[in-house]
């Protein structure tokens, strides 16, 4: 039997690029067999997509040749066969719904392949039972969450009743309960015999493959396990990649004290593996400071609910009550669909309380002559994946629009140049780029200056760094950090977990439309119970310091990141502890 | 009402799943029916067969399981603009030469012919929203395009891909309440940054410039929406079969048949009586 997938020298350049650019590929060579579970890694643009679809002929090669269990991919009347032994499925859920209902788009694929009706229906059947949506076979699409809109879209590749299965960035929009969602349904193929491919920005999910490809411009620099991959920091530099965040922190444990030296870069194994400490205890808890801090924003009973009064009635917000302190960087986490966006499009005046009040700095939202021209000045608010409503040519005027319109031309050229110096984008090179031909991570500071050059007091962020890859997500996290100095203030949503503990000193969990509490961030992260009533998941390092203060080690609560925990063990180093 | 809930300002038909005996039956007799009914009631010059259409149609709603009142909600938004049109009815058809004035406003008379005309205006609209309501509560999205796939079938024969047609169909359903979510979504990003949407001023040219910001991603998102649900479409093989199957295999009853008969004869009734 030949292998399953097989490139052979394969190069790809895009359709009208000249020779002396690049290719998207770059004489790539490289076998999957059967049964394999690979991670595809790389930044971004760095030809990852164009390589998967190379495996189910959605691209041919330029020069070169992919067979797929031996079958010529350029050979058109292969292609139905081809398909169905390799099934993809892709990064935005909606946009794979082909049908108006789940059992029908399930089916499409079977159609497409002109299986009779009874075996669509049995094979239906099966997939929608294989990734547990059986219960939503007769709803439309759009009534469901993303992760399960993935689930759905699996379901429509299992019905095909594929050999190898591919996830282009599958979880990349989903909320870490998604996320875990799809990554157990990888597992469980992978189990059950599938080929499975998976593209990531996540190197913690990276690490659960057997197998990592890791591609840079086009080039194949990687081939192996993905232990040996991250232990290979040069080559993760060097393409844009980083350690996970929890085998960083291991790494960096077992040199900080003998006792800790046995510990596995297995995570799970390692939280289990914590000794007991028998060293000096030292108070290693900060006097808690509790001052009667300015309230930035007070938010009290507020509901809201889409469509009111119409039969697709839908309530988004429930008796939401919290206050946001001055000074201090606020976070809102929850599940997908548990109101975050809608609160936040609260906060300047996008939408009014239907009920409830609202209070943002010294605008009172009950106040009949609120002037809303003013609060969209005094808070900004900047869109997830804000990169998309671009709608200038040009970089400079892009950033433009916004100050244009509320403070006119006076001074509009130093507004744009003080905002682009606040990202980090040189003003004199940016200004007169086209701005659908920057980079991802780019694009997103052009987003953020764009609503900067308004001047706000307060910065409100919709899942800030969603889409971005490792580097550009850092890089964003400095930026961010940076604007405390300007006197700005940051509300952020997020779904990733590290966003909320590098950005944020308080936050708000929300769930199904309700505050459910509002807090000390570190605070807040430790309460495990809590954490799972909303559907999320602590972060690594929270995990680890509370495994650590179990065990009678002196970390504080309000451990949130790496450096914190080291510092914290650190000064345990002299101690000794129980073997 | 909200200045940004766009979603809510599409009234497409809307679907109730009560499985009523209408509900139940087949996709194609229900579009054939429905349709066969719609064209009589258009063309009917008869004030009882319309009286008649009202009657049946009301009866229908009620075997339908859906709320009689919820349908007759849906003739109030239509109503001013069908009252000024009865009224100018009245007001420009005098009938033949002679006919003899009830009133004489100016130079204008009011004849009974006139009046007649508006009223049947009235009654005909009211029985045309009310059969169009009837067959939106009763057959879903799916059914729709199922049914006429299949009625269209027959055009194969003609070289017309009808398959191909009904995919149109179908996506462009799809379509519909996204582009109104990202046209919502799309305003609300530029009204955060100082875009200005409340202010509704008759100048065509600030109307424009308004507009174009708004165009622009728009056209932009929808076009990168497209071209990944082509994708998603290419990966799962649509295309490369000559024959598609269907997951749904309809088979004529012969409630199904008797059906349709009910709707031709109410139709002849409306008008022929």
């Amino acid at each position: 039997m030949p292998p399953l997938i097989q490139f052979d020298r394969v190069t790809y350049r895009h359709p009208g690029s000249t020779e002396t650019t690049p290719p998207a590929l770059n004489d790539i060579t490289l076998t999957i067999n059967r049964g394999e579970w690979v991670a595809l890694l790389g930044a971004n643009g760095s030809g990852k997509t164009t390589l998967a679809r190379h495996c189910n002929a959605l691209v041919l090669p330029t020069t070169g040749k992919v067979l797929i269990d031996g079958k010529d991919t350029s050979t058109e009347k292969l292609l139905p066969q081809i398909r169905s032994q390799v099934g993809m499925v892709f990064q935005n859920p909606e946009d794979q719904m082909v049908a108006t209902l789940i059992q029908e788009d399930t089916a499409f694929g079977p159609e497409n392949l002109g299986i009779p009706s009874a075996e669509i229906r049995a094979r239906v059947t099966s997939s929608l039972d294989t990734v547990e949506m059986s219960q939503y076979a007769h709803r439309p699409p759009h009534l469901l969450s993303a992760g399960q809109m993935q689930r759905v879209a699996l379901a429509g590749v299992l019905a095909m009743q594929p050999e190898c299965i591919i996830f282009d960035e599958s979880t990349a929009m989903l909320d870490p309960r998604g996320r875990m969602e799809v990554m157990d349904q990888m597992r469980q193929l992978h189990d059950k015999g599938f080929t499975v491919i998976f593209i990531t920005h996540f190197m913690e999910e990276a690490a659960r493959a057997d197998r990592a490809v890791v591609l840079n411009n086009g080039m194949l620099s990687f081939d192996g396990s993905p232990a040996d991959l991250f232990a290979d920091i040069p080559l993760l530099t060097r393409c844009g990649l980083e350690q996970p965040l929890t085998l960083q922190i291991m790494i960096a444990i077992r040199t900080l004290n003998p006792a800790l030296a046995h510990l596995s870069d297995n995570f799970e194994q390692a939280v289990r593996d914590i000794p007991l400490y028998s060293g000096e205890f030292y108070v290693a808890e900060p006097a808690r400071r509790s001052n009667g801090a300015e309230a930035l924003i007070s938010i009290e009973h507020l509901d809201h609910t889409y469509l009111p009064n119409t039969p697709l009635a839908q309530r988004a917000l429930e008796d939401v009550s919290l206050t946001v302190t001055a000074g201090k960087a606020h976070g809102f986490v929850g599940a997908t669909g548990s109101g975050k966006s809608t609160l936040l499009q609260h906060l300047n005046g996008l939408y009014r309380p239907q009920s409830g009040t609202i209070r943002v700095g010294p605008y009172n939202f009950s106040d009949d002559a609120l002037d809303v021209k003013a609060l969209r000045r005094f808070a900004g608010l900047v869109f997830q994946n804000p990169e998309i409503y671009f709608f200038e040519q040009y970089v400079g005027d892009e950033i433009a629009y916004g100050p244009k319109l509320l403070y006119g031309r006076d001074g509009l050229k130093e507004r744009v140049k003080n905002a682009m110096a606040l990202v980090g984008l040189d003003f004199e090179t940016f200004k007169d780029r086209i701005t659908f031909t920057l980079s991802g991570g780019e694009k997103r500071k052009v987003a953020l200056a764009a609503t900067l050059a308004i001047q706000p007091r307060l910065l409100i962020l919709d899942e800030p760094t969603a889409g971005l890859d490792p580097v550009s997500r850092h890089n964003l996290h400095a930026t961010l950090k940076k604007f405390k100095a300007n006197g700005i203030d940051l509300i952020l949503s997020s779904h990733s977990m590290g966003d909320i503990t590098q950005l944020t000193q308080n936050m708000t969990i929300m769930s199904g439309g309700r505050s459910l509490r509002t807090g000390n961030t570190a605070a807040l992260f430790n309460d495990a119970d809590l954490i799972n009533q909303a559907s999320l998941g602590q972060p690594a390092v929270v995990r680890l310091a509370s495994a650590f203060r179990a065990k009678g080690w002196p970390v504080p609560v309000s451990t949130m990141s790496n450096g914190q925990l080291l510092a914290a063990l650190r000064k345990c180093s002299g101690a000794s502890a129980h073997e | 009402m909200n200045e940004f809930d766009f979603l809510s300002r599409i009234t497409l038909g809307q679907y109730f799943p009560t499985d009523s005996v209408i509900h139940r039956r087949d996709p194609r007799v229900k579009i054939a029916g429905f349709t066969l009914m719609i064209l009589f009631i258009t063309f009917s010059t008869s004030k009882i067969g319309l009286a008649i259409a009202i009657l049946t149609l009301l009866a229908g709603i009620m075997l339908s399981k859906v709320k009689v009142t919820f349908a007759l909600k849906g003739l109030l938004p239509p109503l001013p603009w069908l009252v000024i049109i009865a009224i100018i009815q009245v007001f420009f058809i005098t009938g033949p030469s002679g006919t003899p004035a009830l009133l004489t406003l100016g130079k204008l008379n009011i004849t009974m012919v006139g009046v007649w005309a508006g009223i049947m205006l009235l009654i005909r609209f009211t029985a045309l929203i009310l059969c169009i309501s009837l067959a939106s509560f009763t057959i879903s999205t799916t059914e729709m395009i199922q049914g006429l796939g299949l009625l269209l079938k027959p055009l194969n024969k003609l070289g017309l891909q009808t398959s191909d047609l009904v995919m149109v169909v179908q996506v462009m359903l799809r379509f519909i309440p996204f582009m109104a979510q990202t046209a919502e979504r799309i305003a609300k990003a530029q009204a955060s940054r100082g875009g200005n949407w409340s202010n509704k001023t008759r100048n065509v040219v600030t109307r424009i410039k308004q507009v174009v910001p708004l165009l622009i991603p728009l056209f932009v998102i929808s076009l990168r929406r497209a071209e990944n649900m082509a994708l998603a479409m290419d990966a799962r093989a649509y295309g490369y079969m000559p024959q598609r199957t269907s997951y749904y295999e309809f088979r004529l009853r012969w409630s199904d048949v008797l059906f349709f008969f009910i709707c031709a004869t109410i139709s002849l009734a409306i008008f022929s009586v």
